[in-house]
This record gives C-alpha cells, sequence and structure tokens, in this order.
C-alpha cells in the first residue's frame, strides 16, 4: 500500500472544505468546512510522518490539532454573538464592511 | 489487502461525512456529517500506525470540538426561517466544485513528488511523541499553549453580552 491513495484523500477532502467555504452561507457549515481544511492538512502530516519515517512530522500533526481546538472556540463565540445581534446564521448579513457602491 | 480494504471504508467514512455536512441543510445534520468524517479520520490515523494521533483525535476532535459545535447549534436553536435561504445552494455547489478542481489536481500532482512509500516500521507511540515534544518542539509548543490561553480569553470576551451596544455587524 502506497501512500498515493492518502495524498488523493488529503487532495479530496481540502477541496470539499474549500467548496463548501465558497458555495455556503451557512456560518456553521462555513466554520466545519474550515474545520475540514485544517483536518486534511493533520492527515498529510501524519502520512509524512510514515513516508519519512520520523515523528517530526507527527508532532506538528499534533500542534494542527491544538490550533483546530481555538479555532472552534474563537469561531463558536463568533457565531453566537453574530447570532445575538441578527438573529440569523447567514453569512450574506455581515456587511458592516462592505464598500458602499461607487 | 486487509489495509487496503480498512483505507477504503474509512476513505468512504471521511468521504461521505464530509459531503454530507457541505450538502446538508440544517447545521444539526452537517455536525453529524462532521463527526462521521473525524471518527474515520482517526481510523486513518490508526492505519498509519499513528496511535497516539488517533486517540489525540478521537479525545480532540470527536469529544471536544463536534460535541462542542453541537452544543452551540442546540443553544442558538435557530428555526428554519433563520437559517440562510439559499435556493440555488446544489447549483453554487456543483460550479464550485468545478472551481475548485483545478486546486484538487494540483495539489495531488504536487503531492505525489514527495516520497510515497510507506515504512511503517515505527509506531508513533505517546512516548516517541513526547520525546520530539519535549526535546526539539518546545518552542512551538510553548507558543501553542500561549495560543490556546489567548483564544480562550479571545472567546470569552466575544461571548459576554454586553458587548452588543457595539454593532460589530449591522
Amino acid at each position: 500500500m502506497s501512500a498515493h491513495l492518502f495524498f488523493l484523500l488529503v487532495a479530496l477532502l481540502f477541496s470539499i472544505g474549500l467548496v463548501g467555504v465558497i458555495s455556503r452561507r451557512n456560518l456553521f457549515v462555513v466554520y466545519m468546512s474550515v474545520e475540514l481544511m485544517l483536518s486534511a492538512i493533520t492527515l498529510l502530516f501524519a502520512t509524512l510522518s510514515q513516508t519519512l519515517n520520523s515523528a517530526n512530522a507527527s508532532v506538528m500533526s499534533l500542534l494542527t490539532i491544538a490550533i483546530i481546538a481555538a479555532e472552534a472556540a474563537l469561531f463558536l463565540a463568533m457565531i453566537i454573538h453574530l447570532y445575538r445581534i441578527n438573529r440569523t446564521l447567514d453569512s450574506e448579513q455581515c456587511t458592516s464592511l462592505k464598500q458602499e457602491a461607487l | 489487502m486487509l489495509e487496503l480494504s480498512l483505507f477504503f471504508i474509512l476513505a468512504l467514512f471521511t468521504l461521505g461525512g464530509s459531503i454530507t455536512m457541505v450538502v446538508s441543510f440544517q447545521p444539526l445534520f452537517s455536525a453529524f456529517g462532521f463527526l462521521i468524517a473525524m471518527l474515520g479520520l482517526a481510523g486513518l490515523f490508526a492505519l498509519l500506525n499513528n496511535q497516539f494521533l488517533a486517540l489525540a483525535q478521537i479525545m480532540v476532535s470527536v469529544g471536544a470540538v463536534v460535541i462542542l459545535s453541537m452544543l452551540t447549534i442546540m443553544t442558538v436553536n435557530a428555526q428554519v426561517q433563520n437559517l440562510p435561504k439559499e435556493p440555488h445552494k446544489f447549483i453554487w455547489l456543483i460550479l464550485s466544485s468545478f472551481l475548485v478542481a483545478p486546486i484538487t489536481v494540483l495539489i495531488y500532482t504536487q503531492l505525489n513528488t514527495l516520497p510515497a512509500t510507506l515504512k511503517g516500521a515505527e509506531t508513533i507511540t505517546a512516548k516517541v511523541i513526547g520525546n520530539a515534544l519535549f526535546t526539539d518542539w518546545v518552542f512551538p509548543f510553548e507558543i501553542v499553549s500561549i495560543l490556546l490561553l489567548t483564544a480562550m480569553v479571545g472567546a470569552i470576551v466575544i461571548g459576554r453580552k454586553h458587548l452588543l451596544d457595539t454593532k460589530a455587524c449591522s
């Protein structure tokens, strides 16, 4: 069994996350898509730790999991805050930084 | 042969869960898809002889992140009229899939230039990771601990109620 299959899976997972970020407007789905992209990177590091036969890539993978946890806490707090203000989960409603039409 | 079939089953779980996550309308169904994807990913870590990462994935991603998102979804308790209306969702999904497909091919071809034989000599246990983490990786470890502390403080500050006076979002 070679690592090409794992590389293919990493590419597919990252792309599915990217598609979710681009095309969905539900804030929860956007958040979970970002998490999925980070998890794909974690899988890539874990694969590299086996192909290169070193534990360093595993440590990087572990640190990425910690970053995923930090991102989850911040993103969920932001979603709750936005929902309290807007009463909607639509990311189209967050327009306070939008440029006015010229 | 056993490894290959295990890989395909786990990959099916992961891909199916993530596609469910992206496609479904209700956020709770998305969270269930995400849960299945994370479980499949933990299985893939175990398949890669990475005991410690598989356990960390189950404890952090499944046990903490997914449960926290489900709790948040149920706390917010958005009704159907508060969810974004996406009448052309599938058109956008297919369109953006075509848009992203070249990026997928690019990532895959670039990753294929890396060495691809799975040696599988050493099982990555907690001892191996601990040795690496507290000798060569002390500085990144400390930075990540500061990052986690900052994220915790930031989440508490953002989640407070009287921030509502400052209109962050119109």
